[in-house]
């Protein structure tokens, strides 16, 4: 089930891999797909936790597969910014874009993704599970990040803002109303 | 009063057409001005070639006439491709008012007619950060403005984008649209009557593809590209300085002169290189995009960082 999930989950990087050759304008496709790619599986990510909750269906297992797979997709997009985009020119990426909050907010979101691929082994997270919980901090900021990348955002960021509210407020409530049960 | 029996302007101008076309008007039937209206596709259009100086390498027809920003239709850039198919251009008669000597509507094709078309091959410049290169057909628009003759109180030049739900389905989501409709943007009369300045019915030897702004568009090349309006309504001369869509939107980010320049990023992006489409690899972005001998005497004095 596991190799089954990472293979649909990589095959839109073979089509990017094979459209390449005959796309208009290259960067900017491998910037969408891997950023899309990226968005769609951290906000996949957390969907097991509120499932168990509230389907009692149990898929927790499949957590750390999507986790890590936003964060090759992250990883990717991130190689687009240095290699393609900036073209390894490090001077103007450290002191120009870096600058920038489109651009800072999207490295913030992807080194926390980094910390948590670095801390996801059975060891490591162990001792580090609890800081996990920074996904939520990636999550916004990469959806700020996409809702900044448009000159206007449209239907698409939209729709995942949507989705990441839903997905967040329904922890919010539950933690709400699991405080308030408690006092009573 | 509803006057019934007065033809709406429209109409009339559409049986002046077809009546134009002598043999059509024997057989009269919509299947045929169905017809006429697909037809500019294929003519290909007369005009005195572009000797292209700079020896720019024009991108492929296909970059050009599929990736489009007409917010009217879509903020995708594929997507008004097929939307626009529908778009009926004939007749579309551009409107001609303010501070002019003859103010009046007049038909692209008569347009045409007067102003004769001549090839401009020019770099185009996104605001974005993408570029092409384009073989524009048309006439530059200090001829119109001549035919025009603004008066002493014509310092600017305002252009609309026709407001038409029924063609830009953008136009009829009210709060939901994606920008405010409808499109305007502006010139200075000295950059509106600069030699470069443009007004395109085609591209690549033929009449505008409906997606890229057809039937008629600005092109200032020395501009990013959101000062190209697309399927113009109304050029106005006006007095006080227009204020363009973008800049309406965001102030802080798109101003009113938008003149392509490296040393002065977008507050989201740099602007220093740019994605030529089609290529994997970036370029440097050039002063006023590379057209800084001819236009930077305009800007003479200004702080360009201010006056973005």
């Amino acid at each position: 089930m596991k190799t089954l999930i990472v293979f649909f989950a990589l095959l839109p990087l073979g089509y990017a891999y094979y459209s390449l050759e005959n796309a208009i304008d290259p960067i900017k496709m491998l910037y969408t797909t891997t950023g899309v790619g990226t968005i769609t599986l951290l906000l996949l990510s957390l969907v097991p936790s509120p499932c168990q909750r509230i389907c009692a269906l149990n898929l927790l297992r499949f957590r750390k597969t999507l986790g890590l797979l936003a964060f090759v997709y992250a990883l990717l997009h991130v190689s687009v910014f240095i290699v393609l985009d900036s073209e390894l020119d490090f001077t103007t990426l450290f002191e120009k874009s870096l600058k920038k909050p489109f651009i800072y907010v999207g490295a913030i979101s992807f080194l926390i993704l980094l910390s948590m691929a670095f801390s996801s082994t059975k060891k490591r997270f162990a001792r580090f599970s609890r800081y996990h919980k920074a996904v939520y901090v990636a999550l916004i900021l990469a959806l700020l990040h996409s809702f900044w990348a448009q000159k206007v955002a449209g239907a698409f960021e939209y729709g995942m803002i949507a989705i990441g509210i839903v997905l967040l407020g329904e922890r919010v409530w539950n933690k709400c109303r699991f405080t308030m049960s408690k006092r009573h | 009063m509803p006057t019934p029996f007065i033809t709406p302007e429209i109409l009339f101008e559409a049986r002046r057409h077809f009546l134009k076309l002598g043999a059509g008007a024997l057989v009269g039937s919509t299947a045929i001005s169905r017809l006429l209206a697909a037809m500019p596709e294929e003519i290909q259009l007369v005009y005195a070639k572009d000797p292209n100086l700079s020896k720019l390498t024009p991108n492929p027809f296909e970059h050009v006439s599929n990736y489009v920003n007409f917010y009217e239709f879509s903020t995708d850039k594929t997507a008004p491709v097929k939307m626009a198919q529908a778009m009926k251009l004939k007749p579309w008669s551009l409107g001609f008012f303010g501070e002019i000597a003859r103010e009046e509507m007049v038909e692209v094709d008569d347009l045409i007619a007067k102003f004769g078309l001549e090839e401009r091959i020019y770099r185009f410049r996104c605001v974005e950060g993408w570029s092409m290169v384009v073989p524009w057909i048309g006439f530059p628009l200090y001829k119109l403005l001549d035919y025009l003759q603004p008066n002493a109180k014509a310092k600017y030049v305002k252009f609309t984008t026709r407001h038409e739900p029924d063609i830009f389905p953008d136009q009829a989501r009210g709060l939901f649209a994606s920008i405010k409709h409808p499109y305007v943007e502006g010139l200075r009369m000295d950059e509106a009557r600069h030699p470069l300045t443009f007004l395109a019915v085609g591209m690549y030897g033929k009449p505008l593809p409906k997606q890229n702004g057809a039937p008629i568009r600005l092109v200032v090349p020395w501009k990013y590209g959101f000062k190209s309006i697309k399927s113009l309504d109304l050029i106005e001369c006006v007095e006080e300085q227009p204020l363009n869509t973008w800049q309406a939107m965001a102030p802080e980010e798109y101003g009113f002169y938008a003149n392509v320049n490296p040393t002065v990023d977008h507050p989201r992006w740099s602007q220093a290189k740019e994605r030529l489409l089609g290529k994997l690899t970036k370029q440097e972005t050039l002063m006023f995009n590379g057209y800084e001998k001819e236009v930077s005497h305009l800007y003479a004095g200004m702080d360009l960082r201010k006056q973005y």
